[in-house]
């Protein structure tokens, strides 16, 4: 298999989370190509934010499109080739500020793909203001006296959107992230991965995550357990929330057919006696 | 001058059926081989309020409907009131007695007649009063109901036979002409989706918003097209899953009326910077913001030739006839695949919902397909060349294809270093001569009339022109933009500094500027209407006149 560096220059914080995330990517990718799926299938789109950054220095097509609308973009990437493994990557807000209408529509739906949150916690590229996901109270250049907002809770706001695989990793833990996001790109649907990221610069989490981060011994039982143990806070945990299986929308829009490759050319049309 | 078509009035209120039975007409008479236009004024409410629907028609083709009917069919009160006037002096007014005030007409008992019979829907009525009104064939009144009104059918011819009794002839068709071809009744939004599907759209992505969702809906019914109609959750979210779509292949469309497009701007600017080739219908109703929802109007002229933040190409282009709505939207869904930018096809709710016969100009067909890689081995999404173009290739591929909505390098990563971003910028910019050499090969402007007298127009505003001309000697012609980005200076150089009128539905004149900035026109008069209402042509007639009289 071919590399997935590619030549350009990072410029992601020393220490940031989002290398874990990468790297991550890039050990899952390369399992799932030595199982089976072909490397060219792979296709990825992301947000505009540090999280964003990961589309460069991944060797991998696709497209890197505005902010809060790597979902959007991804969601028609797929409609119209079913046969890609779209994995969209997004920050806080691009997923749950400007883009949050497209994460819970594409949840909605069950498209098949595969998002990945970089939850750090606060806009870093944009000098660390407080995000959907910051706790009441943070501190940055738009809440100088503290955020008087309270965060989502993005797993349960994606299990109540109706996602039908819901996860939560940490950046710091590569083996536990990359089997995740492994479980995450076979699942058919929609499938949510929820990564902790510290942000060294504005909101460097890793001494609570490693405090305060555990495992799942397994997944919860239903719904309401994975919403319950979600939301903890005394734990953080980590590990696969909810999984279901469920009709894709993909599946229920485009039957057998794939639009990109059975595509009829215009004098196949013409022939077909319509107009 | 010629023979001034016919037109009949049905109104009622929204649910009564109004549009339907003016549009089962509009058929009878399309069958009959003679040509119509049907006008629909409605408003944004479901049920009660009021509903019209004008059908002009003649042996030759009618480019707009009439204000004045030489047949008036009402069911309620307000339908009297309003139309009442519009009753040309030889004409014959039918209006339900039931309920309604007397007065001078044919007062017909129909809701008692609908509640005797058992039928729910009045609009037979009309149906019905036309056949009669005209000495049309009982049986193919029949005929007609049931293939239009697939409910209640038994009840309906019932009803249709007491009605029918109670109407004596009174008037007689148009005679059609041996070469009569009206050709197949559309509106003009159904145009514009065969149009680009025949070119080769594969999805269509929109949110609902008047007069632009037929389109969505004509997608969502005709499943044998194989047009994938998406109905996402916001503007914002169809124009950037349409961008996805072009990403792996798929020939996509977004349409919208002015305030989805507001909200689609940001996107449109990602269609430029990432180069995907997208085609956008823009059907105008008056604004600003949500305006007169269920209206007509050209006040997006400059939004259109606008739209986006930062600079690229695009093309706008209006269609003038629901011919041209057919072959613009092939011919600029092909365009934008040649140079993959994004281009707009620029209407407005007259020609949208509007009903006509149409002639498609199948010959004028292309496929719209991309330049794809000669050496794919080392292939770089945005290579640089003399033209501007990259070749496309789609996923799933050995090659990386990235598309960045970043300033980018050759290969598709992010760039801020000041070399590249100039050469990237110059690379699209070296596009605009290919797409003004490309669009000479269509007709961008077109002529209508032999006259000295000049009227310039754009849109549906030339489809009213040139009904109103049939009523003027002749003196004029019209000068129809159908191309206005870019502007098509070859074809207009002859009337640089030309005196002329400007038609248009704009308060504040946008073409009549866009005109004078361009071409120097020195503007004797502005036929400006901006009530939401198309021009009248007997009203528009007067209005040339005076204008070049003044």
């Amino acid at each position: 298999m071919r590399s997935l560096d590619t030549h350009k220059e990072n410029s992601w914080c020393p220490g940031c989370g989002d290398f874990g995330i990468l790297n991550a990517v890039k050990s899952a990718v390369t399992n799932l190509v030595e199982s089976g799926i072909p490397l060219a299938d792979f296709c990825i789109t992301s947000g505009i934010g540090c999280h964003g950054k990961i589309f460069d220095y991944l060797a991998l097509s696709g497209i890197y499109g505005l902010h809060g609308r790597a979902i959007a973009t991804a969601t028609g990437l797929k409609l119209a080739n079913p046969q890609l493994k779209v994995i969209s990557f997004g920050g806080d807000g691009d997923s749950l500020g400007e883009g949050l209408e497209h994460t819970l529509f594409a949840a909605k739906r069950n498209v098949d793909l595969t998002l990945i949150l970089h939850n750090n916690g606060n806009y870093g590229l944009t000098t660390g203001q407080f995000s959907p996901l910051s706790n009441l109270g943070y501190k940055g250049l738009s809440s100088p006296t503290g955020s008087i907002e309270r965060p989502f809770s993005a797993c349960g706001l994606l299990l109540e959107a109706g996602a039908t695989f819901v996860a939560r990793s940490y950046s710091a833990n590569p083996k536990h992230l990359t089997e995740i996001i492994s479980k995450a790109v076979l699942h058919k649907g929609f499938s949510f991965v929820e990564v902790l990221q510290p942000c060294v610069s504005y909101n460097n989490t890793y001494r609570l995550y490693n405090e305060k981060v555990k495992a799942l011994e397994s997944t919860p039982a239903d719904i309401y357990e994975a919403m319950k143990l979600s939301k903890e806070t005394e734990n953080i945990y980590i590990g696969v929330f909810y999984e279901t299986q469920a009709a894709t929308f993909n599946e229920l829009l485009l039957g057998e057919s794939n639009p990109a490759r059975d595509r009829k050319s215009s004098s196949e049309r013409m022939a077909m006696g319509l107009l | 001058m010629r023979e001034r078509p016919r037109s009949l009035i049905i109104g009622g209120k929204a649910g009564e059926g109004v549009k339907k039975v003016a549009q089962v007409i509009s058929e009878v008479l399309n069958s009959l081989g003679l040509y119509s236009f049907q006008m629909d004024d409605y408003q944004s409410l479901i049920k009660g309020g009021h509903n019209f629907s004008v059908v002009s028609f003649a042996s030759d083709p009618v480019f707009n409907s009439y204000a004045k009917a030489e047949l008036i069919i009402c069911f309620d009160q307000r339908s009297l009131d309003l139309h009442r006037d519009s009753l040309s002096p030889s004409g014959s007014l039918y209006y339900n007695q039931d309920g309604t005030l007397e007065t001078e007409g044919i007062g017909l008992a129909l809701s008692s007649l609908m509640k005797e019979t058992g039928v729910s829907n009045v609009s037979i009525a009309a149906l019905t009063i036309f056949f009669a009104h005209y000495g049309l064939d009982q049986d193919l009144l029949y005929t007609a109901i049931r293939r239009s009104y697939k409910r209640d059918v038994e009840v309906n011819l019932l009803f249709a036979e007491k009605v029918f009794g109670l109407i004596t002839l009174k008037g007689s068709l148009p005679v059609p002409k041996p070469d009569s071809k009206p050709g197949k009744l559309l509106s003009g939004n159904q145009a514009i989706a065969l149009g680009a599907w025949a070119a080769g759209l594969d999805f269509y992505f929109a949110y609902p918003m008047t007069p632009a969702s037929s389109l969505l809906h004509y997608y969502a019914a005709r499943k044998d097209l194989g047009v994938y109609a998406i109905h996402a959750e916001s503007e914002l979210a169809a124009a950037n899953m349409a961008v996805g779509a072009v990403v792996a292949g798929a020939r996509a469309a977004v349409g919208s009326s002015g305030g989805g497009f507001a909200l689609m701007q940001e996107a449109f600017s990602l269609a430029g910077m990432v180069e995907a080739p997208l085609l956008c219908v823009l059907s105008s109703r008056p604004g600003p913001a949500t305006g007169v929802s269920t209206y007509t109007a050209q006040e997006d002229l400059n939004f259109a030739l606008h739209q986006g933040h930062g600079e690229f190409c695009r093309i706008v282009a209006s269609p003038d006839s629901f011919e041209r709505a057919f072959t613009l939207a092939s011919e600029l869904l092909c365009l934008a695949w040649k140079f993959q930018i994004p281009v707009i096809l620029l209407t407005e709710k007259h020609l949208s919902e509007s009903l006509t016969g149409v002639r498609l100009e199948l010959s004028k067909i292309e496929a719209a397909d991309p330049q794809t890689p000669e050496s794919p081995e080392d292939y770089k999404r945005y290579q640089i060349s003399s033209d501007g173009i990259s070749p496309l290739l789609f996923p799933p591929a050995d090659q990386i294809i990235k598309w960045n909505s970043h300033e980018h390098l050759e290969s598709g990563l992010r760039t801020d270093q000041a070399e590249a971003v100039k050469a990237m910028k110059d690379k699209r910019q070296r596009k605009r001569a290919g797409i003004a050499g490309a669009t000479l090969n269509y007709q961008r402007v077109a002529k209508y009339g032999s006259g000295h007298k000049l009227i310039f127009a754009y849109g549906s505003t030339v489809l009213e022109l040139r009904e109103a001309l049939k009523l003027l000697p002749d003196e004029y012609s019209i000068i129809s933009l159908i191309y206005l980005d870019p502007f098509p200076y070859h074809e207009l150089e002859a009337f640089q500094g030309s005196e002329a009128l400007v038609a248009e539905h704009s308060q504040s004149g946008a073409f009549s500027r866009l005109l004078q900035e361009k071409l120097g026109l020195k503007t004797i008069g502005h036929l400006n209407r901006y009530d939401g209402r198309s021009f009248d042509p007997e009203q528009l007639a007067k209005q040339i006149e005076e204008g070049f009289h003044a």
